[in-house]
């Protein structure tokens, strides 16, 4: 903004608003939708305005679930999401900081093979190997338990090359001072590296969590048992009825329970999570 | 490649550390990888005693299939429409945020959450939004004489999904577009005022083209979302229908691989969506990453 | 006896040579400088005996004991760096404690060194701070405390003022000169800076292109440059060096008593002066160019002759010398350096290298 012409100043505004309005208003009408009772609906005219089954609607989702629709209650679901989300989040930064640690501070034989490695994994999403990934799972005998759900996600290639490029920027000097006062690579690692990348661990984890809350796919492949449901995926089962309409208001308070989390998760570190989105870039 | 001036002599720790990244990379990413490449080369009979080595049949038969030929065509058209149309709503945001002086980190927290949303989450809160009884943005359409019914019109459907998907990543663009913006210098804007220049001239004329690196990785990523990312959205919501209209080459995978058990058919179409996603990521970093080095 | 050896040293990156066959002794208790401009090699040799480089030829002996395959932990060493190198997320008791930690030193003997080092370098008040909140000078005493604790057979010391400004520098200098004697551990100091090199070292390394040009102390080297490039980069100003044609006419070296093979005539810019010497000394024909005027003395830029030769004169005070004025400039012949042009080298030569 060079100029001061409050016209230009105006549109701006109106188009943020208009935009943070657009942006806003399904999860609104959502959670509108998830204070009403059952009947509400059918009248064919939609609320706009809070009605008065908040507590109950979302304490029968998270105890009792919808069991005629084939869902199962929510809580038990989050907590499923919960330790795929942390479990994805923390496998990918460990195996991924530890791999970075090997192709920066050491040369040996295949380093580059092993560079392109992970490299390809960044053209391989799980979308596009599903059936082999399946089969491979299941001969492992990982099928619906927590170590299918997590472990074939936690190969990943950006957070190899964050944790990569952060450490070529680490002044040389750093490790030769350590090296001089008797650090091995590993004291080295956790004294000196590991409190230095506490930001981009930070940053990577947001992400990271948010990812592994929103899988989608993979879960519904792998756990064929409700007790292992994630709650994004077992949304859907929620949502796609196919003879009635599906009870909408409890459908809605799944819907905001199952969003939440992670929403709670960016804007609370948002400054941090915008650092790691954009660094992630490269 | 580049390594720092200074290494660890250790022969065999560097092995250590990679081999928990290397073992799963292999045994769940490269390993079924390989498979889907040799398993599109077979055919399994019908009762699955058999399988046949077929060489390029199964590619072949691909082409020849009109109701792939129609995914690939939904898939297209779907990814252009969710691109073109985030990218350009993100990118007026976030010329909009730059001018903004006061307000700004609120509009931020605003549109910056739906990123923690999942996609198909977000394909649901459309889907409810535009039932044909129930749905508040059915009602308004209503209104003003637009009959919507995504349960029977395709048009409606893969507007539907158009519109969840470009909803959800207008988020990721937005951010992206505003740490493009904020790197242009502001004294090139002030170089440009002086030269007479408007702003709506300087931005097309000076903003646009130096922010083009973030616009051509934000087109690659976000077709590669489109094309991938959701695979959630239509699962949940139209399940590809009605009568296939929005069924896209990712949910086509799964529907011939796991509903069908086409395992031959479904590999190939693996295979393709892999050549189509390594042949993206190259054209990215070979044309991005060039570009970005100053 | 922590003596440093070093035999034949030599580097190659690749195809590339950065140090070209070093042989040093250093003696216990010693402060050697390695100076030469960038890229002659100096802060690879000091790293390779520290144990950051490895060796492509030649033996490093430490107190007596072979290093070559040694890690840098082993070879009872502390190294001071140009960019200080402090651990940016410990305190700078963190920072001294570090090295003794990691050697499993009793915890009583790290507190008593801690508490040594920081009186000496009166850094006390600043054990709890982080590198972060201090000045460049801070920093830097922090980095020698750290090598300080570690009481090691050897200082390394990497262009460690190279960072500070100018009165800073001189500052530091002296300290470090001090803190050496005081403690009396063998020393190795790299630096681009020749005056740093003049006053800082017992023996200083001239170093060029990988190799040594002399070796001797900081009179030796000022008063008998061995090589041009000696002479031309101890000395500041630089070395006057004039073809024997300009100084001399046609008459030659020998006329002058200067050895055979002389082409080239050395003189201190302090040695020319404006006023004929009573002893034996020659006579150039000068035109002022410039003036300098530094506060105590000023620098004359004069051209010699017709020549495009240029030469500069230390003169005290400040001459009242207009531009292009013409007057005779006077060299006593015993001031005199002689070199070959051929050989590089000086051609009264009396001691090898």
């Amino acid at each position: 903004m060079v100029e001061n012409r409050p016209f230009l100043n105006f549109l701006a505004h109106l188009v943020l608003i208009v935009g943070a309005a657009v942006v806003v208003f399904p999860v609104y009408v959502a959670f509108i939708a998830s204070t009403h009772g059952g009947n509400d609906f059918l009248s064919g005219i939609v609320p706009l305005v809070p009605g008065p089954h908040l507590v109950e609607n979302y304490a029968t989702m998270l105890s009792a679930g919808m069991t005629s629709s084939g869902a199962p209650p929510i809580g038990p679901m989050m907590i499923n999401s919960l330790v795929m989300a942390v479990g994805v989040a923390v496998g990918k930064i460990v195996i991924s900081i530890l791999s970075a640690f090997a192709i920066v501070y050491f040369r040996f034989p295949f380093r580059t093979l092993a560079f392109w490695m992970i490299f390809i994994t960044l053209m391989l999403p799980v979308e596009v190997r599903i059936v082999p990934t399946f089969k491979v799972v299941a001969d492992l005998g990982l099928l619906n338990n927590y170590g299918g759900l997590i472990i074939p996600l936690i190969a990943s290639a950006t957070a190899t090359f964050l944790f990569r490029q952060f450490f070529l920027t680490v002044p040389e000097e750093l490790m030769e001072a350590a090296r001089v006062d008797g650090a091995g690579p590993m004291k080295f690692f956790r004294d000196i590296l590991l409190p230095l990348s506490t930001t981009n661990i930070a940053a990577l984890f947001i992400i990271l969590f948010v990812l592994g809350w929103n899988q989608y796919l993979w879960p519904l492949l792998i756990s064929t048992d409700q007790s292992l449901y994630t709650v994004v995926m077992g949304i859907q089962r929620m949502a796609a009825v196919a003879d009635a309409e599906p009870r909408w208001n409890l459908v809605m308070a799944a819907v905001i329970l199952a969003a939440l989390p992670p929403v709670l998760v960016i804007l609370a570190m948002q400054r941090l999570f915008v650092k790691g989105l954009v660094e992630t870039e490269k | 490649m580049q390594t720092k001036r200074t290494v660890f002599p250790n022969k065999l720790l560097p092995y250590l550390l990679l081999a928990p990244q290397m073992l799963v990379t292999i045994v769940f990413f490269l390993w079924p990888a390989g498979t889907a490449f040799w398993q599109s080369f077979l055919r399994n009979d019908a009762f699955g005693f058999k399988t046949t080595f077929v060489w390029f049949a199964n590619y072949r038969r691909l082409f020849a299939d009109p109701i792939y030929m129609s995914a690939f065509g939904n898939t297209i058209v779907f990814a252009v429409l969710v691109t073109f149309l985030s990218l350009s709503i993100s990118l007026l945001l976030a010329v909009a945020a730059m001018r903004v002086v006061r307000g700004s980190r609120i509009y931020s927290t605003l549109l910056v959450w739906p990123y923690a949303v999942a996609p198909a989450i977000a394909g649901i809160l459309w889907w409810f939004m535009f039932n044909p009884s129930i749905g508040i943005v059915a009602y308004m359409l209503r209104a003003v004489g637009i009959n919507w019914n995504h349960l029977v019109n395709s048009t409606d459907a893969m507007a539907l999904i158009v519109i969840a998907a470009t909803w959800k990543q207008i988020s990721y663009n937005f951010l992206f577009f505003l740490a493009g913006l904020q790197s242009v210098p502001r004294s090139l804007q002030e170089a440009g005022a002086i030269d007479g220049a408007g702003p709506v001239k300087r931005f097309w004329t000076i903003v646009f083209p130096l922010i083009s690196p973030t616009t051509f990785y934000l087109m690659v990523i976000n077709i590669v979302y489109a094309m991938f990312d959701t695979f959630g959205i239509i699962h949940a919501t139209t399940q590809g229908g009605p009568a296939r209209a929005t069924e896209i080459l990712v949910y086509k995978v799964y529907f011939d691989g796991f509903i069908g058990l086409n395992l031959g058919s479904s590999a190939a179409q693996s295979v393709i969506l892999m050549l189509i996603v390594i042949g993206l990521t190259a054209i990215q970093f070979r044309f991005v990453e060039r570009r970005v080095q100053y | 006896m922590a003596t440093i050896d070093i035999v034949d040293l030599k580097k190659n990156y690749g195809s590339v040579p950065a140090v070209r066959g070093v042989s040093l002794s250093v003696a216990d208790g010693e402060l050697i400088v390695l100076v030469g401009p960038s890229g002659c090699g100096k802060s690879t040799l000091l790293r390779m005996i520290a144990g950051l480089e490895a060796v492509s030829e030649g033996k490093i002996e430490i107190a007596g004991r072979n290093v070559n395959n040694a890690e840098p932990a082993q070879r009872d060493i502390a190294m001071v760096f140009q960019n200080y190198a402090l651990y940016p997320h410990m305190t700078v008791r963190g920072n001294l404690e570090y090295g003794l930690k990691n050697r499993g030193t009793p915890r009583a003997e790290i507190d008593r060194r801690v508490q040594e080092a920081a009186d000496i370098l009166e850094i006390g008040p600043m054990l709890e701070r982080k590198p972060r909140e201090l000045s460049g000078g801070q920093r830097q005493r922090v980095a020698m405390g750290r090598a300080i604790v570690r009481e090691p057979a050897a200082f390394l010391f990497d262009e460690p003022l190279s960072n500070l400004d100018a009165k800073l520098r001189v500052q530091m200098r002296v300290e470090i000169r001090r803190l050496q004697r005081r403690l009396k551990t063998t020393s190795i100091y790299v630096t681009h800076d020749q005056l740093e090199a003049m006053t800082l070292a017992d023996r200083l390394v001239v170093m060029n292109g990988g190799l040594v040009e002399q070796i001797g102390s900081p009179v030796e080297v000022y008063d008998r440059p061995a090589s041009l490039f000696v002479a031309g980069f101890i000395g500041s100003p630089p070395m006057n060096l004039m073809p024997i044609e300009i100084v001399n006419g046609s008459n030659g070296a020998n006329a002058l008593g200067l050895p055979v093979g002389t082409d080239i005539v050395g003189v201190r810019p302090d040695e020319l002066s404006l006023v004929e010497p009573p002893e034996p000394s020659i006579r150039l024909d000068a035109t002022a160019e410039l003036l300098e005027p530094i506060g105590g003395e000023s620098h004359l830029h004069v051209r010699l002759g017709e020549s495009d030769h240029t030469a500069i004169l230390s003169v005290p005070g400040r001459p009242d010398v207009a531009e292009a004025a013409k007057f005779p400039v006077y060299a006593r012949v015993k001031e005199m350096h002689p070199f070959s042009r051929e050989t590089g080298k000086r051609t009264d030569v009396a001691c090898a290298l």
